[in-house]
């Protein structure tokens, strides 16, 4: 056995390779945060939120489509798949709790979880873009709830596993029947857990790229029919990367920021909302 | 006397566990009846079946019969919401909801009765003069129901229960979690209620069964082995294996 | 006299009192059979968008499987423009998917489990949660930003200054001047990809390792602490025998996100269906290859792009779901 300075020298070597590890970790979040406000920040005014995207070669330009389809897509995807996501968490910890097929769909959904986008994108432009022979809004905003679904089917079961049960025996003592115990004092124990459950699904989807490609395509123009192409960030920046246009490059910097930092700060807020106990 | 629930050879089973061997025993109409007896003599069990609490739990199920006004309450068709809402139930931990002391209460009764926002409010000033919770938050009605100390939260329970009144309401050691003050406290207040409720008094504790019940069964390992007047069960039981938990000599 | 009146009108309010609520419970009780079905059918949503990927997945990849057949596997060439008939083969971007996965798994498994060993071993109390919340939030980070980042600034970084420096290094030894070498041509290669990769699932095997670690009995800990181990013999021989189950989940969990990355990948890689042993040419992934073609794609070279798909799920499914099993084992032992 060697000495106990020569082990003792080991386990510090290893050790100042773990800090190594975590001081690069760090700093890798900080230098593309720093890439971002750099190359995003001057192309940042407020004709990023008045104007259209830009045509290539022209000197101006905002992302006020791109904007608009997003927020408009992310709020469709987050409104269908948060209720069937938060309405399948609950069987799986409240009315399926002691089912043969919970564990079944509760494994199925955690494939689902960490399944790739891009794979949802084929799904739904094989499922609604063919059948409906164009691209579309809806088909975008069906691509994002199916990635929603998984996410908040697992917190809400989560969180709801967390509800104490003496909580659910004494709302039911007082007679009240199991859909009532359930959404008025289940959900509300574990709200803040569920709306945590919901912004952090939102987060995810926010920057979601690989299935809006070949659902929604994108939009040079304005557009807010649903049936049609619409402008996104996601895909204009993925566009403008692509291409030579120096203006483009800018303005898919400036986007990169905007949805970054959007992210960036759901995430937070969704973990400080959970952190504090109950969220009242 | 009148019966108010009458427990006819009732067994029941965890799976495929006895747990209760054939209970026979009368609850007496407005008096307090008290059970004792050693951890998983099957008191508690009884208690959960009474309102039929077991029944949000798979593979456990009864057998005999339970006869309230008239109706075997065991029957499959029975109406479990409106069998808990004649029989209320207050549990050994407080269990005040995550709302305001307010809503606490209003929430049951909201949904049972169509009321006016003052018929509401002196529904909920009753309930809390009848659980001696009143003068202590009614300044604080806007308070969350766990801001309040346990001993509170449990009469905030307690209020919450009589609120939606009740025919029979079942106590589940509801000191056990409680401080020797509290505990008094809901002590008197059972005291009071037994005029308008038929109670039936879980607990540990034999000097609260001394001091709070009119009738005391003492079980064992699932059995009821003796159901009298208090007085006589802690003054002269006429079974060995009472005398020797009331005398301190196991349990 | 008056008493027995009393007492009957008491039962009387009481009974109306009971029926009242009877009432009401009865109108409930619709709205409570909708609920219950409206979750129980939530719930088998689940599974059917399980079966809608599967069939929509195999109808659209059917007329590729017939037009090649198992050949799609083992070809190398990928010609959609080729007349009269497209020859494609899915052997490039299977070879850059498995691989660029790999080289990432090998950056990211020793960091991540690095600073996970950091977190819970040596960091002080304070520090430990701001820098979990920034490895986490590298994974809160849209894989298109790393994408972007990766093109404009981490590639041409690699390509000026790091990479040809490494392939003068090793130009004389024996098979690593082939995997580390050829010439830095341009800023896309499949090792920027991996790199690229690696980051983006650090913060997973991180966050699993940090769970997996804690539920190391301490008094496990305490002991071997006790008789004189140093702080690595502990991890050493303590944590990570003790959570080899969790530890390996983790690292599945990983490898299937990296197998199914896109946008990150799709820009840095090159989308070269060349399959070539150095680790510095351009390549393709299954992804990326879905991702800059399916668009413009048709007919069968649409088909074979969706049976590409096809091969990608069925690939993170088989990876995803052996690392869910793993995780559920430690889950059960930390139960017991």
């Amino acid at each position: 056995m060697p000495s106990y300075a020569a082990r003792q020298r080991k386990s510090t070597i290893v050790m100042a390779l773990c800090l190594m590890a975590t001081i690069i970790g760090v700093a890798w979040l900080f230098l593309i945060l720093f890439s971002l406000l750099w190359n995003g920040l001057p192309g940042l005014s407020l004709s990023t939120f008045t104007e259209m995207t830009p045509p290539p070669g022209s000197q101006s330009g905002g992302l006020l489509n791109a904007l608009y389809g997003s927020l408009v897509m992310t709020v469709i995807g987050v409104g269908i798949g948060a209720p069937i996501g938060i309405l399948a968490g609950t069987y799986l910890a409240e009315y399926g709790r002691h089912s043969k097929m919970t564990p079944v769909i509760r494994f199925i959904n955690d494939i689902l979880l960490s399944a790739p986008s891009i794979i949802i994108g084929l799904f739904v432009y094989g499922a609604v873009v063919v059948p409906m022979r164009s691209f579309s809004a809806v088909a975008g905003s069906l691509a994002l709830a199916v990635i929603v679904i998984p996410v908040v089917v697992r917190t809400t079961e989560d969180m709801l596993l967390l509800v104490p049960n003496t909580l659910r025996e004494a709302a039911s003592a007082l007679g009240l029947p199991r859909s009532y115990v359930i959404r008025k004092v289940a959900y509300r124990a574990a709200r803040a857990g569920l709306i945590t459950g919901v912004l952090l699904a939102v987060a995810r989807v926010g920057g979601e790229t690989a299935p809006l490609l070949f659902t929604v395509l994108s939009n040079q123009f304005w557009s807010a029919n649903l049936l049609k192409p619409m402008a996104n960030l996601p895909v204009t920046i993925n566009n403008f990367i692509n291409n030579p246009d120096a203006n483009w490059k800018h303005l898919a910097w400036t986007g990169a920021l905007l949805i970054t930092v959007a992210v960036l700060s759901l995430n937070i807020s969704a973990r400080i909302f959970g952190a504090s106990k109950d969220g009242r | 006397m009148l019966e108010k629930i009458s427990v006819k050879d009732l067994k029941f089973f965890y799976g495929a566990n006895m747990a209760l061997k054939g209970i026979n025993i009368p609850l007496y109409a407005n008096k307090v009846t008290a059970f004792i007896g050693p951890s998983g003599c099957g008191k508690s069990t009884l208690l959960r079946v009474l309102n039929r609490m077991y029944d949000l739990y798979p593979a456990q199920h009864a057998e005999g019969q339970i006869v309230f006004d008239g109706r075997n309450i065991l029957d499959a068709g029975e109406d479990l919401n409106l069998l808990r809402a004649r029989i209320g139930m207050v549990f050994q931990k407080p269990t005040p909801f995550p709302m305001t002391i307010y809503d606490n209460i209003a929430f049951g009764l909201k949904l049972y009765e169509n009321l006016s926002k003052s018929e509401l409010d002196g529904r909920i000033e009753d309930a809390l003069k009848r659980a001696a919770l009143w003068t202590e938050v009614k300044d604080k009605l806007d308070a969350s129901g766990l801001s309040l100390s346990g001993g509170q939260q449990q009469r905030l329970c307690i209020a919450r229960t009589v609120a939606i009144k009740p025919e029979v309401i079942l106590f589940d050691e509801p000191c056990s979690a409680l401080d020797p003050i509290s505990t008094a406290k809901i002590e008197e207040l059972i005291d009071e209620l037994k005029h308008e409720y038929t109670i039936a008094i879980v607990t540990h504790n034999m000097q609260q069964a001394a001091r709070v019940s009119e009738y005391t069964a003492f079980m064992y390992l699932g059995e009821l082995v003796e159901f009298d007047e208090t007085s006589k069960i802690f003054t002269s039981p006429r079974d060995p294996r009472t005398q020797d938990y009331i005398t301190g000599r196991f349990g | 006299m008056s008493t027995v009146t009393q007492t009957m009108q008491d039962t009387s309010s009481k009974n109306t009192a009971t029926q009242q609520r009877a009432r009401v419970l009865v109108g409930m009780a619709f709205g409570d059979k909708v609920f219950a079905l409206a979750t129980k059918l939530a719930a088998y949503t689940v599974l059917l968008v399980l079966a809608g990927i599967i069939v929509s997945l195999v109808v659209g990849a059917w007329p590729a499987m017939k037009a090649f057949g198992f050949e799609f596997l083992i070809t190398r060439r990928w010609a959609p423009q080729l007349e009269p008939e497209p020859v494609l083969g899915a052997l490039a971007p299977i070879y850059g998917t498995l691989v660029s996965s790999f080289v990432a798994m090998l950056i990211a498994v020793p960091f991540g489990l690095g600073i996970a060993i950091f977190l819970t071993e040596l960091c002080p109390h304070s520090l430990r949660k701001p820098i979990r919340l920034a490895i986490e939030l590298l994974a809160g980070i849209p894989s298109i930003i790393y994408g972007m980042w990766g093109f404009f600034v981490l590639g041409p970084f690699l390509a000026n200054y790091i990479e040809p420096g490494i392939v003068a290094a090793f130009a004389n030894i024996p098979v690593l001047n082939t995997i580390f070498g050829g010439e830095i041509v341009s800023n896309l290669s499949l090792f920027n990809a991996s790199l690229i990769l690696a980051i983006m699932i650090l913060p997973f095997i991180t966050a699993i390792a940090v769970d997996v670690f804690s539920t190391v009995p301490p008094v496990l800990k305490e002991a071997a602490y006790g008789i004189g181990c140093t702080t690595w013999e502990v991890v050493n021989n303590v944590v990570l025998p003790f959570t080899r189950v969790g530890v390996v989940g983790g690292v599945m969990l990983a490898l299937g996100r990296a197998l199914g990355e896109t946008m990150a990948v799709t820009f840095i890689i090159g989308n070269s269906f060349k399959i070539s042993g150095s680790i510095f040419a351009p390549s393709t992934t299954i992804s990326a290859a879905i991702a800059s073609e399916f668009a413009e794609s048709s007919g069968v070279h649409q088909s074979a792009l969706i049976l590409l798909g096809l091969l990608l799920f069925v690939l993170t499914f088989f990876v995803l779901a052996t690392a869910r099993f793993m995780l559920m084992r430690l889950e059960k032992r930390a139960g017991a």
